[in-house]
């Protein structure tokens, strides 16, 4: 099985038809070993369904796919193969009267815990007391001792660091580029794409639950542009939304928003000669890089985009993936 | 090996001591109760009451310590309430984590299906056990306490016998568990139908021609108070649910296997 060794994950026209919605529609790709591989898309684009898919929670309508070396059809092979399988799944679903440790004592028995200690004091959840008292950051990490600490061979993590703080983020993230340097295999989703940006080696983007493209970070990101906002003058306004790289501009009240293509030095230029009362510059909501390269399906978001930019970046939590998709689809 | 069941049987345990705290509560007032009444001829009482009710109470022999205790506390909390309770919690065990998607969790770690729906069931052996293993002691106590005797072999056979009746219970939850997404619905299901197979049991005894309806519910199978008057009962009772808690069982596993969750 040589073909175990360098491609830990293989997915081969993975296919879930919900009947009204088809979540995966042959999704193809593979993830090579010591890699971190982003698996991004909007919310809804049916990411945790190819998750769900992977881990054999969901049975595929067809294709299948290959989780170090097992068929994910294959239940006994599948489960053995989860010994080396680490989990991190976007809701922690805790028991929530137990303690921290009696649930890592638990998930330990099941699959090892060799590392458990080093993570502890990396990632430092109460583990004395019941997780029902957690915060979301603090269940998120007792979620990446317990994803790790039988020091898988693949990881496979759904929104890693939503409702981490960016310190523990940071930590979060400089600790995946480590797991992969000791050649541990990471897959991860996301709808964050500066999340992605900082750690991924390649990406995959799911847009309504098609794989749309499989690129490196850097000409992602190199075509994504900047999410620029800012409360100026009716002058200044008109003289920024000129500048040659802003695409799509979009006045309110006081001010503009736009994305930002070209070089920031000229727009900090530009910005600088003008009375400017404040302004954003920031990544932009993965919606809208799909909008501008991939063109919009959905002559909506241009309105509904603009509420959603503020807490977009980091903050946002993908709940209610299944729903959302329906949306997606029918859009 | 075992992991899931003793992490969640550990779980059940705090539950199943207060469960069997409230019924030793429940007992001894039953028992006080008993010799507040002793001297009244209230078997009179009960003489009006259409047969089909006293049989639906199993009340027999009230005068006797046996028939009291099988009419007050093992008709009423063994036969229906554990059932109902057996059958509630049972409702939960799976459904409840698919709601809460601990589900997902639970089956990332290296464990099949079926093994995994076995030792979470297995873990409601806990209360089941620890309210007989306790719940027959205490009883004993405070029947001695109040100066009366009871057989032990009778009170024994009593408690031993509702296992199968219970598991039974537990099962019918189960299968609601893993065939609905929410525990509440499925908690709700498991407890109706057995408190319909009850109903319609008590009410269909005498029904000539619809009699065999009675068959359909575990509780024709468990008859605690002649157990406990003069230790009789039928073998084949228990046999019969047992192979009706294996099918259950079965059906369970088939359901959960096949499900996305």
């Amino acid at each position: 099985m040589s073909d175990e060794a360098e491609h830990p994950l293989v997915v081969e026209g993975l296919t879930k038809d919900y009947g009204s919605v088809l979540a995966n529609d042959a999704v193809s790709f593979a993830v090579n070993d010591g890699e971190v591989f982003g698996f991004l898309g909007p919310n809804g684009a049916g990411k945790s369904t190819t998750i769900r898919l992977l881990l054999g929670l969901l049975k595929p309508t067809s294709g299948t796919a290959r989780v170090l070396g097992a068929d994910i059809r294959d239940e006994a092979a599948l489960t053995e193969a989860k010994r080396r399988v680490g989990y991190l799944p976007a809701h922690l679903g805790f028991t929530e009267e137990a303690t921290g440790e009696a649930v890592l004592d638990y998930h330990g028995a099941m699959k090892g815990d060799s590392r458990r200690e080093e993570l502890l004091e990396l990632f430092t959840p109460p583990i004395e007391r019941p997780i029902r008292e957690y915060s979301t950051g603090n269940k998120r990490m007792l979620g990446l001792v317990q994803a790790f600490m039988h020091d898988p061979d693949l990881v496979i993590m759904d929104e890693p660091t939503a409702g981490l703080d960016p310190l523990k983020q940071e930590a979060f993230n400089e600790f995946v580029r480590a797991e992969r340097d000791r050649g541990t295999t990471v897959f991860f989703c996301s709808h964050v794409l500066s999340e992605v940006r900082r750690v991924c080696d390649r990406v995959g983007i799911l847009r309504a639950g098609t794989l749309v493209e499989l690129a490196d970070v850097e000409s992602l990101l190199h075509r994504s542009g900047k999410h620029v906002r800012v409360h100026a003058s009716d002058a200044a306004v008109a003289a920024l939304t000129d500048l040659d790289s802003v695409v799509d501009p979009d006045r309110f009240a006081e001010g503009v928003q736009f994305v930002f293509t070209g070089d920031l030095n000229a727009l900090l230029g530009e910005l600088a000669r003008h009375d400017v009362r404040d302004v954003e510059i920031g990544e932009p909501p993965i919606e809208d890089v799909f909008a501008h390269y991939y063109g919009s399906e959905d002559p909506a978001p241009e309105g509904g985009g603009r509420e959603a930019t503020g807490g977009e970046d980091g903050s946002a939590e993908e709940t209610g993936e299944k729903d959302e998709s329906a949306e997606a689809t029918n859009a | 090996m075992l992991e899931t069941a003793r992490y969640e049987g550990r779980r059940r345990l705090r539950g199943a001591l207060f469960l069997t705290a409230g019924i030793g509560a429940y007992t001894g007032f039953i028992v006080w109760y008993f010799t507040v009444l002793e001297g009244v001829d209230y078997e009179d009482v009960f003489e009006d009451l259409p047969p089909a009710m006293l049989d639906a109470f199993g009340i027999e022999s009230l005068s006797t310590i046996e028939g009291f205790l099988g009419a007050q506390v093992f008709s009423f909390v063994w036969l229906l309430g554990l059932g109902l309770y057996f059958a509630y919690v049972a409702g939960g065990i799976v459904a409840r984590d698919i709601e809460t998607e601990r589900m997902d969790l639970l089956l990332s770690l290296p464990v099949t299906r079926s093994r995994l729906l076995l030792e979470k069931f297995s873990a409601l052996l806990v209360p089941m056990i620890a309210v007989n293993a306790l719940g027959g002691p205490i009883i004993y106590l405070f029947v001695v306490a109040v100066g009366e005797t009871i057989a032990i072999d009778h009170l024994f056979l009593a408690h031993l016998l509702s296992i199968p009746f219970l598991l039974v219970c537990a099962g019918i939850g189960l299968v609601f568990s893993v065939a609905v997404d929410r525990a509440a619905i499925a908690e709700r299901a498991a407890v109706g139908t057995v408190f319909v197979l009850y109903l319609v049991e008590s009410a269909v005894g005498g029904a000539e021609g619809y009699d065999w309806i009675q068959y359909l519910s575990p509780t024709q199978y468990y008859e605690p108070t002649p157990i406990l008057i003069d230790g009789s009962f039928e073998p084949i009772d228990s046999v019969i649910l047992l192979v009706a808690f294996a099918g259950l069982l079965i059906v369970s596993q088939v359901l959960f296997e096949r499900r996305d969750i």
